[in-house]
């Protein structure tokens, strides 16, 4: 196992020791390289925000993970580094290429329609004390049939074994309750 | 160095188990042409396909046509197996069209002695469907070999990779197929042969992109 030192590292024996499972030599070498990487991206790509750079870091990163097989320990490292660092800098200027020829730059989103009712912000009750009111002043039955269909999502067949009415009475009481629900929540409003 | 950095440094450096080194691309040319010549040569056995010696041995330009055929197949996986690996010399995707240019030159001086021999018939192209069964069939596995072998490298140029493994393909199937095939005019090599070749190389490096690509793990550990 390799420890890390303050010496300079021998990149070829780390990425040798790493190749053989090591991973403390990974970890070494690849505190080593980000450096270099991070210094080739800026030299490329000096215009792009730093998180961008960052990004394109750790995608080089994880390419050299996924191809470190075809690393030769005969040969020099940093040709090999390289020339990934390289590769995916230019393929990650080929995706914005590609991105940027199908985009078209708005200053403003249009909505989608311009009535009220399509522009509400959120959906649902809003207000969770008036519907839970609403619903304690429901007749027994509705309450009970809204309780266990829609609170506590029972199904049909469980609900009606639990409370003993019919199924075709549970759907009636529901669709009644929900009816009732929407007309004392609407006049609130 | 960031966080999201330093963590995926550390979760890439947990997650590494040991790999098993690319061989030298020259080793893995001739471990695919191991692989492919004794099923090439078992699959126009099947096929009833009977080598005619004496004939091939008297022909000279017809050698040269079946060696410059074979030379662009070792000459194209040669150069398939560089191009995946970082920092090798991409200018070796040009070697195959040495050998290529001088199986191209062979066709083409044979179409020309066809022409003077025969005239207009010599440089008839007729469709020859006998020939396709054992050419789909002889190229079944070394296709499969290249892109299994191919994919263990690095994508650094997709397009190109996979058009030299199409061609490589492409030639040793066609080198195999030509054995047979003694009695063809050198159009009917030019169209049927070296066109399938060609049309395997490009039909290849268009669907590189799709066949190679980079395999990553996720970017977060939760992806």
């Amino acid at each position: 196992m390799t420890e890390h030192s303050d010496e300079p590292a021998d990149l070829e024996s780390l990425m040798r020791a790493a190749q053989d499972g090591d991973k403390a030599a990974y970890r070494r070498l690849l505190r080593e390289v980000t450096p270099m990487i991070r210094a080739a991206v800026r030299r490329h790509r000096h215009f792009l925000p730093l998180q961008d750079i960052e990004d394109l870091v750790q995608d080089v990163l994880l390419s050299l993970h996924a191809v470190r097989a075809t690393y030769d320990p005969a040969r020099p490292f940093h040709p090999w580094l390289m020339a990934i660092a390289r590769n995916r800098i230019a393929d990650s200027g080929r995706r914005h290429l590609r991105s940027a020829a199908h985009e078209v730059a708005v200053e403003e989103y249009p909505e989608t329609f311009a009535y009220d009712a399509t522009n509400h912000v959120g959906e649902g009750y809003g207000d969770p004390q008036a519907l839970r009111q609403a619903i304690e002043k429901l007749p027994h039955g509705q309450r009970q049939a809204v309780e266990m269909l829609k609170l506590r999502e029972l199904s049909l067949k469980e609900a009606a074994a639990a409370s003993g009415m019919s199924v075709g009475a549970l759907k009636v009481a529901v669709h009644r309750a929900i009816k009732a629900l929407r007309v004392t929540l609407h006049a609130e409003r | 160095m960031t966080v999201e950095t330093d963590h995926l440094i550390e979760r890439l450096a947990d997650e590494a188990a040991p790999v098993r080194r690319l061989r030298h691309p020259g080793k893995r040319a001739a471990i695919w042409l191991a692989l492919s010549l004794p099923y090439v040569a078992l699959v126009a056995y099947v096929h009833g396909l009977v080598v005619d010696v004496p004939s091939f041995l008297s022909d000279p330009r017809f050698m040269i046509e079946e060696i410059a055929a074979l030379a662009t197949a070792i000459a194209a996986g040669y150069a398939a197996f560089c191009t995946v690996v970082p920092g090798r010399n991409r200018a070796v995707a040009w070697l195959p069209l040495i050998p290529l240019a001088v199986w191209l030159a062979s066709i083409g001086k044979g179409c020309i002695d066809d022409w003077i021999r025969l005239g207009a018939e010599g440089l008839e192209v007729h469709v020859d469907w006998m020939c396709i069964p054992p050419l789909a069939w002889i190229g079944i596995l070394p296709a499969a070999a290249m892109v299994v072998m191919l994919r263990r490298g690095a994508p650094l140029m997709p397009w190109v990779t996979v058009a030299l493994g199409g061609l490589a393909i492409g030639a040793l199937t066609n080198a195999g197929l030509q054995l047979f095939h003694l009695g063809d005019t050198s159009i009917m090599v030019l169209v049927w042969h070296f066109g399938s070749t060609a049309l395997l190389a490009a039909l290849a490096g268009w669907l590189g992109p799709w066949i190679f690509r980079w395999k990553m793990v996720p970017r977060s550990s939760d992806a």
